[in-house]
């Protein structure tokens, strides 16, 4: 019951902020919202116990990929990022004491169960090594295209700003 | 465990992937700004791999887990990529040096695609078929807007890159529905689910439908087609000839394998759909061609139309349609690289002559050439003994012996309809004279070559067919297996 | 056999293959390859026939030219009497208008052009006749369109004639869209496109109505060829060609091909009358409706072409009342007489530096005399006046349509013959005889034509005056000509009396006495002649406004509907929108700008609905 419920309010939050995504006009809130978005399948991954993909989904597409989307906003469209007056200036002092909270609750977290388990995050059906398995016997081949699908984007990509500085 | 490695299975992609490696390398070699060694050594890569396709003729062989299927099927699609690819090849060399573009990494881009193609002739899993599409795929943006100097260049490029990531969208969502339908993205295994009563899950037909939209936009179906007149118009005219020919015949193949070998027990379910897009994109191809003024433009109507007509022998399905399918591809991409060729070569005032009226009196000018660019347009219209006559008779009596009549009266109808603005092309060479300076032809050897090979194709293809039917044929019985 | 029937066809390829490869070295002397491949393709098309007339036939394969499973088509030649007779009359008429062209076209630039068109064309129309199956039918069916358009568009330079080259394949696409059905539905009916095998096979155990289909759908197509209603319109545009392709091929031997098709497979039609009713009415209503047109005509070549629509009417008659022998010797005689008229309007023509117009033409008989009386020969031959051949095919033709109980028919005929007397005297009158109403330029020049364009006019008045006579004479077993035919057609029946022929000679004379009585008694004026005296000459005079009616209602509706789509799903690269909002250096960014536009976003949009309408279906079905 309880996965049921936090399912619909996860895919309530990723469809909502897909939408957000695409109807904002400003590039810099089109950005954190797919990094709600991006956020929210995450954890949906997690709901399916496909760990390592949420992991993954985590690290390097709300890490790293939001993050370069916006370095490339705020250097390519520069001003854009100007979203005017803050209209909530007054919650700021919250920020304080809520970020303490937050560091607490990690700690104390931390501490119950990463060091305790006896579950090796191996073994689970969505970990590191069932992917990973999956990856170099079954999916070989796709994985391998992959690769080269890769390669090709990289040509490409060359092959546009090459002609650009020339 | 460790699935069944096969080089033998890849072998024909194989040739292709290592020589645009090697072409990667090869391009870093100082000289003098002329790229033409790297097209040859590209071409060889390319008639390398249609020989080791023509040697594995007659396997019949999965790999790497079911992932690649080594059959009759791809061995043939092998060639007609081959085939499409060593034109463009060809095509290209002075074209580029023309106008200025030229650059080893054309060529290399030309290749990857080729091998994207080859990856989805030889899918046998939604997922390669996915990773094919979008090795080609990419490769083709980046071609297409490779006169980044023009305005048209800019916007086909930019109109296919974002349509195209938006159509494959949909055929990912697809592959996600199908595979939540039926466990697996394997051809067989769907193929067994299906047959087992997954036909029935809506999950199924809902991905089954956003499938078909992400083949319709690559083969450029009614009403996946919009981008099409754009990109054809603003894309180097060689890489057109590419995007016309290997990358529709590649998702043709793809398609086809689908349908016949995942989803064969449900053919009348889907056969009713692709009478729809058939008639659809016939139709409304063949009566905006009418209309247009650019030559680039009408021959990109025209290839919606060409879709249309390769739809009936889809719909017609069997040994019968699929090879009329296969045997049509082959004849289209001798066709349409060799018209495309003619117009790349023609130059009017400096710039290039894609006008209908640039045509005028090109006759009397360039008899050979004006011969040469009938014969490719009378194909098109399917008079014989050209090669389009006798696909178009393939395909149209498959419709009629599977008992699709209407569908053949109403392809043949187009037919008929589009003969008008195809032989407008010729009434402009033999007809009429140049209004102003005349056009000119710019001579280039390797497109000399390229246009004697199509030719040489659609005479091939139209005067003795026979043994290229029988491929055809034989091509689809291991899909109905 | 066999080698000496591929001689024929070989000939003149090789006259194409040389004039086309050669041409702009042999120019002028082009008809020094053209006529004697012509000459020695007659030949053996005579030996051919001399062996068939022994009781030979053949049937061969060339090579096997599409063969995929169950389905074969070879290459193949079938000489039996009907091609014998066929092949003569292409080559033997083809070989005359040659020797003619060698002196009409004499200096004109696209000489050598000309013979490379004129060879192939008879080639094709060889290959052709001796096809042996609907496939290499249709292939050559096309080829000598393709020529046909060639030649119509000869003198391009005239928008006229180019127009008209293309108006010729529109309509014969029409045709050829049935024409193509026709013979996919034979194939899928019998598995086969054999003659011989087709005809076996065409029994009882297919229903009556595939019959009437294919029939029909056949038929469509030899509406096309043969300019019949309601595709006729293309043939008087025709005569925008030279004159000598009008007589070879808009009048002898290509628009004949229609007729011959339907004589061919007469096993079919015949297993569904309807059908044959259907041609016998077809051709019936054309003969009368287009030489009713003809009765007004002013130009001397339109009048011709109308009367080679009617004649293939009555062609069309005679094969739809079953008397397919009679059909055939209407095209054999038709054949001589017409091109004989044909090339006679040509040497009129030449003979008055290029006028066509018959009000501009008169009393050019004392200066033009072989000319003349060859005319008049054909005219005679035409309106079927005893005892010239055009006399004995009509009415075997009449004859049949008395006999076999079509009453209506025969008279609807029969008002044709009366019509068809009058135009031709008309013409006859008009520009042989009467007073002079030549510019007096042209009256200076008025002359008579070379040897080279003299002899074949007096060798086809003499083939028209013979042919009747030996051929066409009828005896208690048929003519000579059925009998001849009789491997092919079922036997006809024997003599029919006296009664047709008295009535459709008296009917003819009153033709060409009416002629006399308005245009040959007293001198015309030119005003006389083009002014429309009442509406039905109006009428008449715009051929009953057909060309406006499918202008109306086929093509703009067409262009219109081209036009609306093109707006609608074309839109194109929009000029002038990127103008003024700023000056973006880089044509990538100019393209991003232009998407914003928002035309992909309406392209995505379409691509949207057309997965939503697709999955909906879909999920409709599976309900």
């Amino acid at each position: 019951m309880g996965s049921v419920i936090a399912f619909w309010i996860l895919a309530a939050l990723v469809v909502g902020s897909a939408v957000g995504l695409v109807v904002r006009r400003n590039p810099i809130h089109g950005a954190l919202f797919l990094v709600v978005n991006l956020g929210g399948v995450a954890a949906l991954y997690l709901m399916m116990h496909a760990e390592f993909l949420a992991a993954a989904q985590v690290i390097v597409y709300a890490g790293a990929i939001a993050v370069l989307f916006v370095f490339a906003i705020m250097v390519l469209i520069p001003g854009k990022e100007e979203t005017g007056p803050d209209p909530l200036r007054a919650q700021r002092w919250l920020a304080v004491p809520l970020g303490g909270f937050l560091a607490l609750e990690i700690a104390l977290v931390l501490r119950s169960t990463v060091f305790t388990t006896s579950r090796s995050p191996a073994t689970v059906p969505g970990g590191v090594e069932a992917v990973g398995r999956l990856l170099f016997t079954d999916y070989l081949f796709p994985f391998e295209v992959t690769s080269f699908l890769l390669l090709a984007a990289l040509i490409g990509v060359m092959a546009l700003t090459k002609r650009k500085a020339s | 465990m460790l699935p069944l490695i096969s080089f033998r299975a890849i072998a024909p992609g194989m040739a292709l992937a290592a020589t645009a490696c090697l072409l990667l390398l090869l391009d870093l070699l100082p000289t003098r700004g002329r790229k033409d060694h790297l097209a040859v050594v590209g071409l060889a890569g390319v008639v390398l791999s249609m020989i080791l396709s023509l040697g594995l003729w007659g396997s019949d062989e999965r790999a790497f887990n079911g992932m690649v299927r080594l059959d009759g099927f791809a061995l043939f699609f092998n060639l007609v990529i081959g085939f499409a690819t060593g034109l463009v090849l060809l095509l290209s060399i002075d074209y580029l040096r023309r106008q200025g573009m030229e650059s080893g990494e054309f060529y290399i881009l030309v290749l990857f695609s080729a091998v994207g193609m080859t990856l989805m002739a030889g899918a046998g899993d939604l997922i390669v078929i996915f990773l094919g599409l979008e090795v080609m795929s990419l490769s083709l943006y980046v071609l297409a807007g490779w006169f980044e100097g023009r305005l048209e260049a800019g916007e086909a490029s930019m109109k296919y890159f974002l349509l195209g990531a938006f159509a494959s969208g949909f055929f990912l969502y697809g592959i996600a529905l199908i595979f939540g339908a039926t466990g697996s993205t394997n051809l067989d295994r769907i193929a067994v689910a299906v047959a087992g009563g997954a036909a029935r899950d809506p999950l199924l037909i809902i991905g089954f439908g956003l499938l078909v939209a992400g083949f319709g936009f690559k083969i450029s179906s009614v009403p996946f087609h919009m981008w099409t007149a754009d990109v054809y118009q603003g894309a180097p005219t060689s890489v057109t000839a590419l995007i016309a020919t290997g990358s529709k015949a590649a998702a043709f193949a793809a398609l086809l394998r689908v349908l016949l070998s995942a989803l064969r027990t449900v053919q009348p379910d889907w056969a009713v759909l692709f009478w729809g897009l058939a008639v659809l994109s016939m139709t409304a191809g063949n009566v905006v061609a009418l209309a247009q003024q650019n030559i680039k433009r009408m021959l990109a109507y025209s290839s919606i139309a060409h879709a249309g007509y390769i739809l009936v022998g889809v719909v017609a399905g069997g040994a019968l349609g699929g090879g009329g399918v296969l045997f049509y591809l082959l004849v289209y991409t001798f066709t349409t690289a060799g018209a495309f060729g003619v117009i790349l070569l023609l130059e009017r005032d400096g710039r290039e002559a894609v006008a209908v009226s640039d045509l005028a009196g090109l006759a009397t000018r360039h008899p050979v050439l004006a011969l040469t660019f009938s014969v490719f347009l009378l194909s098109l219209v399917g008079i014989p003994p050209t090669a389009g006559f006798v696909g178009k008779f393939y395909l149209f009596g498959a419709a009629v012996r599977t008992g699709y009549v209407w569908l053949a009266v109403i392809g043949v109808v187009n037919s008929a309809i589009a003969a008008y603005y195809y032989l407008r092309l010729i009434v402009f060479m033999y007809m009429r004279e140049p209004e102003g300076s005349p056009t000119v032809l710019v001579p280039s050897l390797p497109a000399g070559l390229a246009l004697a090979v199509a030719l040489w194709g659609v005479v091939q293809l139209g005067v003795l067919p026979a043994p290229f039917l029988d491929l055809a044929q034989a091509a689809v019985i291991p899909l109905l297996r | 056999m066999a080698r000496l029937v591929w001689l024929i066809p070989l000939f003149p390829l090789v006259g194409t293959l040389v004039n086309a490869l050669f041409g702009r070295v042999i120019g002028h002397r082009a008809h020094w390859i053209a006529v004697p491949a012509l000459g020695a393709s007659f030949l053996a098309s005579y030996a051919v026939f001399v062996r068939v007339s022994g009781g030979e036939t053949y049937t061969g394969d060339l090579f096997q030219w599409i063969a995929a499973g169950s389905f074969q088509t070879a290459i193949t030649a079938q000489v039996d009497p009907l091609s014998a007779v066929m092949l003569l009359v292409v080559t033997g008429v083809g070989f005359l208008i040659h020797l003619y062209s060698a002196g009409y076209m004499h200096g004109d630039d696209g000489y050598a052009r000309f013979f490379t068109y004129l060879n192939l064309f008879v080639f094709s129309m060889v290959m052709l006749v001796l096809a042996g199956n609907f496939l290499l039918l249709y292939v050559f069916w096309e080829a000598v369109g393709l020529c046909s358009y060639l030649l119509i568009g000869f003198w391009y330079q005239k928008q006229s004639a180019s127009d008209a080259g293309k108006k010729a394949f529109i309509v014969n696409r029409v045709g050829d869209f049935g024409f193509g059905l026709g013979i996919m539905l034979i194939w899928t009916t019998f598995g086969t496109l054999d003659y011989g095998e087709v005809f076996a096979r065409a029994d009882a155990s297919v229903s009556v109505a595939t019959y009437t289909a294919i029939a029909l759908l056949l038929f469509m197509g030899a509406c096309g060829k043969s300019a019949q209603l309601p595709l006729h319109t293309w043939l008087p545009d025709a005569m925008e060609g030279p004159t000598p392709v009008s007589a070879l091929i808009h009048a002898a031997t290509m628009v004949t091909a229609g007729v011959y098709m339907v004589a061919r497979s007469h096993k079919l039609f015949e297993m569904a009358p309807v059908s044959l009713e259907i041609v016998a009415w077809v051709g019936g209503l054309t003969a009368v409706f287009a030489a009713s047109i003809g009765l007004v005509q002013t130009d001397i070549k339109r009048v011709l072409a109308y009367s080679t629509i009617s004649q293939l009417g009555y062609m069309f008659a005679g094969v739809g009342v079953g008397a397919y022998a009679a059909g055939i010797f209407h095209l054999v005689t038709h054949a001589f007489f017409k091109a004989l008229l044909f090339l006679g309007a040509g040497s009129v023509i030449h003979g008055l530096s290029g006028e066509q117009d018959l009000r501009k033409m008169g009393a050019i008989a004392p200066r033009m005399r072989v000319t003349a009386v060859t005319f008049v020969v054909g005219a005679a031959g035409l309106a079927g006046l005893p005892p010239l051949a055009g006399f004995f095919s009509k009415d075997e033709i009449l004859a049949a349509a008395a006999s076999e109980g079509h009453t209506l028919l025969f008279l609807l005929l029969l008002a044709g013959a009366f019509m068809t007397a009058f135009y031709i005297f008309r013409v006859v009158f008009l520009a042989l005889f009467g007073a002079s109403r030549l510019s007096h330029e042209a009256a200076h020049h008025v002359h008579e034509s070379p040897a080279v364009m003299t002899v074949p006019l007096a060798v086809l008045a003499g083939l028209t005056v013979v042919a009747g006579l030996a051929l066409g004479l009828p005896s208690a077993h048929g003519t000579a000509f059925s009998r001849f035919l009789a491997p092919v057609f079922p036997a006809e029946e024997a003599a029919r009396g006296l009664a047709v022929p008295l009535v459709s000679v008296v009917v003819a004379v009153a033709g060409v006495l009416l002629a006399w009585l308005m245009y040959g008694r007293r001198p015309v004026t030119a005003e006389e002649i083009a002014v429309p005296k009442n509406a039905l000459h109006s009428l008449l005079l715009h051929k009953y406004y057909v060309d406006e009616l499918y202008d109306a209602v086929f093509v703009r509706p067409l262009f219109a509907l081209s036009g609306w789509c093109a707006r609608v799903f074309d839109l194109g690269v929009i000029d002038g929108a990127v103008n003024g909002i700023g000056r973006l250096v880089v044509a990538w960014a100019q393209g991003l700008r232009r998407v914003q536009t928002g035309f992909v976003m309406n392209y995505a949009l379409g691509m949207l609905a057309g997965a939503v309408a697709i999955v909906a279906f879909l999920l409709a079905r599976a309900r």
